[in-house]
């Protein structure tokens, strides 16, 4: 310890061999990892003719990673999805599989980031965005979410007086603004889109999300089959497929009784009944729209009040199907002593085709379903 | 002043060093409070200051952490470990211009660097986040001044050392190890994929273990025998202090990387390393606690003491934290949520700074000649105190509420899980408030002791010279 030279020897040491393990061994294990086909042959070569994953970034998308790490974004997004023992990050509907090293060896830029106040973005592109409700969340988030801490970004922006008919509008709280996106703005939303880890790789598959399903009482399951003893085998096939959306907890589910409950008494004071209610008896079309976007602020349903935000159901968020939304409606059109006219996959396309260049997530409110109003 | 004690030609020969790295450090600790504040303004108001691109949310908590680390904690490590070491060595400080004009060069870099990140022009690698451009100049400047405390070191009058010397040492001179590591596995041969993530997570949690953490030991190792006038309690320990925390921290920051996209072997080291850090963390708490304890009273009495006691608590109770977090069943929940900032807070300011805010009120009026009003002291302590402990506390909590809503798929991610962690950023925006006022007081503080009359200073220096 008292001769300089051999003391500082040994602080090297110790640091150097866990140098030797995380950088010249890790470097040595999996440096040198290329891309490769999903699946490979018995004898472990890369079948002829096949596709290789992952691909690299286009030009635009590389220079929007750029942007996204001068900007700062991996502050609070995180970009990696975790494995199944040590995370939720499948089961959020985050990713299909868990992000293994072989995803980033085209980046130039990696950014895992460790801090989620924002949600992961390994998979943003396979979240059926459209570039345009990108853009109006970037430039200002909270006309979209209202509840994201997200920080606008109005820099990439260049706002219309005149707005033409290629520009984005945006509803914030000041009203319709009309938004040009900058070159930076276009290079980010690519590389947003290009977020995805759409492919199975040799080492990793998807995951089959166990579905979370509610245990379903009895009694529920009796009335369902008492109450439509009569029904057509198509209604009855309709209706269970509607039943597993309303209690599918897990990707590709509605998640509805979690509010609403099993029972469709919801909760009261916070979340309106299904059972009996006034609105899933009445006006289809403002069913679908309710489905497909959400609903928030004061509503009042046999005649009392309440005052909630209803999230786009599904998970993610807004995801159910036409034919989904279809099945749940009738479902819940037809249970708990419900009886109503079944709801087609068409009459949902339908609205759903009304309803175009409506932002995605953009929730309802009362005053804007009340004018079709039976 | 005809006859001088050694300890006195000591102090006035640090006097220039210790002011100039002490000045700049202080206006990097408000700098970094500063940007610390607008970020915290920023969760809570997302539209505020949203029009600015220089001042992203991403841009300034980065800018912050660097300001923190490399601005305050550099300078502050410069004038510390040199003021202790010449102390201990009973040597003058030689080269003091060449020591003022590296720590120049040093802010220099790092005022560059953080314009750039402002700029935009940030990589995105944790605590490498400065323009590659600066980091030449930084090395530089670093080695300039670690060759003089070398040299400091050399020509102690003493041939053996002791824990003190050991820590502070060793943690200037990983320092430039780890920079260079990163710095061939970042730039000059730059790795490919998630190594690049491996590497800047080791060096970015290396360089809170291997060179703040050291540095703040080694100043308690120092503070507590000579305010107390007492030794260190089963001192023998200490060397197996000092080799545990060598040969285990390097291992141990990794843990942070559980069940990413890297080969999994990397974190489970890195959570049995954890573990294993008990072993030092109990060895210097072991130290510090027992001898402080047995004279509480003179503790609580001595003001710089206060602050370092402080300060060794904390790193006790953050280290055991920070095991415990690093298991498999806890990290599940903690990962990637606000805890992280209650780790970095609680490590270079509940810990870090306050050891080091004790040694300056120590050294300061030793090397200069002239107090701190005791008024002003005491409202730095309480200010501080209440204020870590309030962010803390905010993120603690907030980060276990973060954990276990995120955990539930259900729950939608802005409306209910980020949602319910405004309160906390509302506490730790106001703590940041606290903080800002309770660093102001000390800052002013200090520069008015080192530059009493700021009008007179050439004047000053003449005297000095005559003296």
């Amino acid at each position: 310890m008292n001769n300089l030279a051999k003391f500082t020897i040994g602080i090297f040491a110790t640091l150097g061999v866990a140098w030797l393990a995380f950088v010249v061994g890790a470097r040595s294990q999996y440096g040198d990892l290329e891309p490769t086909a999903q699946s490979l042959e018995e004898d472990g070569s890369i079948p002829a003719d096949s596709e290789l994953f992952p691909i690299a970034l286009s030009g635009i998308a590389q220079q929007g990673s750029e942007e996204y790490a001068a900007l700062g974004c991996v502050a609070c997004h995180t970009q990696q999805v975790r494995r199944v023992e040590t995370g939720f990050d499948v089961d959020r509907g985050w990713g299909k599989r868990p992000s293994v090293a072989r995803d980033y060896v085209l980046q130039e830029h990696v950014l895992l980031g460790n801090s989620r106040i924002g949600p992961d973005l390994a998979n943003l592109g396979l979240r059926n965005y459209s570039d345009e409700w990108l853009h109006q969340h970037l430039f200002e988030p909270q006309s979209i979410i209202p509840s994201s801490l997200c920080p606008p970004s109005p820099f990439l922006y260049d706002e219309i007086e005149e707005a033409a008919d290629s520009d984005i509008v945006v509803n914030s709280d000041a009203g319709e603004r009309f938004i040009r996106p900058s070159i930076r703005a276009n290079r980010l939303v690519a590389y947003l889109q290009a977020l995805k880890q759409d492919y199975e790789l040799p080492e990793m598959s998807f995951i089959e999300t166990e579905d979370v399903e509610a245990d379903l009482d009895d009694t529920a399951e009796q009335t369902v089959v008492a109450s439509n003893d009569a029904a057509p085998q198509w209604l009855q096939d309709q209706i269970n497929a509607g039943k597993e959306v309303y209690m599918k907890a897990a990707v590709g589910g509605g998640m509805c009784f979690t509010c609403h409950q099993q029972n469709g008494e919801g909760l009261a004071g916070q979340f309106p009944p299904l059972a009996g209610s006034d609105w899933v008896l009445g006006d289809k079309s403002r069913l679908i729209k309710i489905s497909m976007y959400g609903l928030m602020g004061e509503i009042e349903v046999n005649g009392v009040k309440y005052n909630n935000v209803m999230a786009p159901p599904g998970i993610p968020p807004g995801s159910l199907t036409d034919e989904q939304i279809a099945n749940v409606l009738t479902y819940i059109r037809n249970d708990w002593g419900n009886s109503a006219s079944a709801v087609s996959p068409d009459e949902v396309a339908t609205v759903r085709a009304s309803l175009k260049g409506r932002p995605p997530m953009q929730m309802f409110t009362n005053s804007e379903l009340s004018p079709t109003e039976q | 002043m005809s006859v001088d004690s050694p300890d006195k030609i000591i102090d006035r020969s640090a006097k220039l060093v210790f002011s100039f790295f002490l000045s700049s450090a202080g206006l990097w600790l408000l700098t970094a409070a500063l940007f610390a504040y607008l970020a915290a303004a920023k969760l809570t108001d997302p539209f505020f200051l949203s029009t600015c691109e220089f001042l992203t949310y991403g841009k300034i908590k980065v800018a912050q952490a660097n300001a923190f680390v490399y601005g305050w904690g550099g300078n502050a490590i410069f004038a510390v470990s040199i003021w202790i070491l010449a102390r201990l060595a009973q040597a003058e400080v030689r080269g003091s211009i060449f020591l003022v004009f590296a720590g120049i060069i040093w802010n220099l870099a790092i005022t560059f660097g953080l314009l750039g990140i402002l700029d935009g022009h940030m990589s995105g690698h944790e605590m490498l986040e400065m323009p590659t451009e600066v980091w030449p100049a930084m090395l530089i400047s670093y080695l300039i001044i670690t060759f003089l405390i070398l040299v400091i070191h050399r020509s102690r009058q003493i041939k053996e050392t002791i824990a003190p010397q050991w820590f502070i040492l060793a943690a200037i001179l990983w320092f430039p190890a780890l920079f260079l590591i990163a710095w061939n596995g970042m730039e000059l041969n730059p790795a490919r994929g998630t190594l690049q993530t491996v590497l800047s997570m080791w060096y970015g949690q290396s360089l809170i273990w291997l060179w703040l953490t050291p540095v703040a030991l080694g100043a308690a190792y120092y503070l507590i025998p000579a305010i107390l006038g007492r030794t260190i309690d089963k001192y023998y320990l200490a060397i197996f202090g000092f080799w545990c925390i060598a040969a285990l921290a390097p291992w141990s920051v990794v843990h942070h990387l559980e069940g990413g996209p890297v080969p999994m072997w990397i974190p489970a080291i890195g959570t049995v390393m954890s573990i294993a850090m008990v072993f030092p963390i109990a060895v210097a708490s072991t130290n510090f606690h027992a001898t402080a304890f047995l004279d509480i009273g003179k503790v609580w009495n001595s003001l710089p003491l206060r602050f370092v006691i402080f300060g060794t608590l904390s790193y006790t109770v953050s280290s055991y934290i920070g095991v415990i977090f690093s298991l498999p069943a806890v990290a599940k929940i903690t990962q990637f949520t606000i805890i992280n900032e209650f780790h970095f807070n609680q490590r270079v300011y509940g810990f870090f700074s306050m050891i080091i805010f004790g040694a300056v009120y120590y050294a300061l009026p030793k090397i200069s000649g002239r107090e701190i009003p005791i008024a002003a002291k005491s409202f730095h302590f309480w200010t501080s105190t209440f204020g870590v402990l309030l962010l803390l506390l905010a993120y603690l909590i907030g980060g276990l509420t973060h954990g276990v809503l995120a955990g539930q798929p259900l729950l939608p991610w802005s409306s209910s899980v980020i949602n319910s962690l405004q309160p906390y950023f509302l506490i730790t925006k106001f703590a940041f408030v606290i903080l800002a006022f309770s660093q102001l007081v000390f800052v002013v503080n200090v520069w008015r002791v080192i530059f009493p009359n700021p009008f007179a200073c050439l004047l000053c220096k003449n005297e000095e010279v005559e003296a």
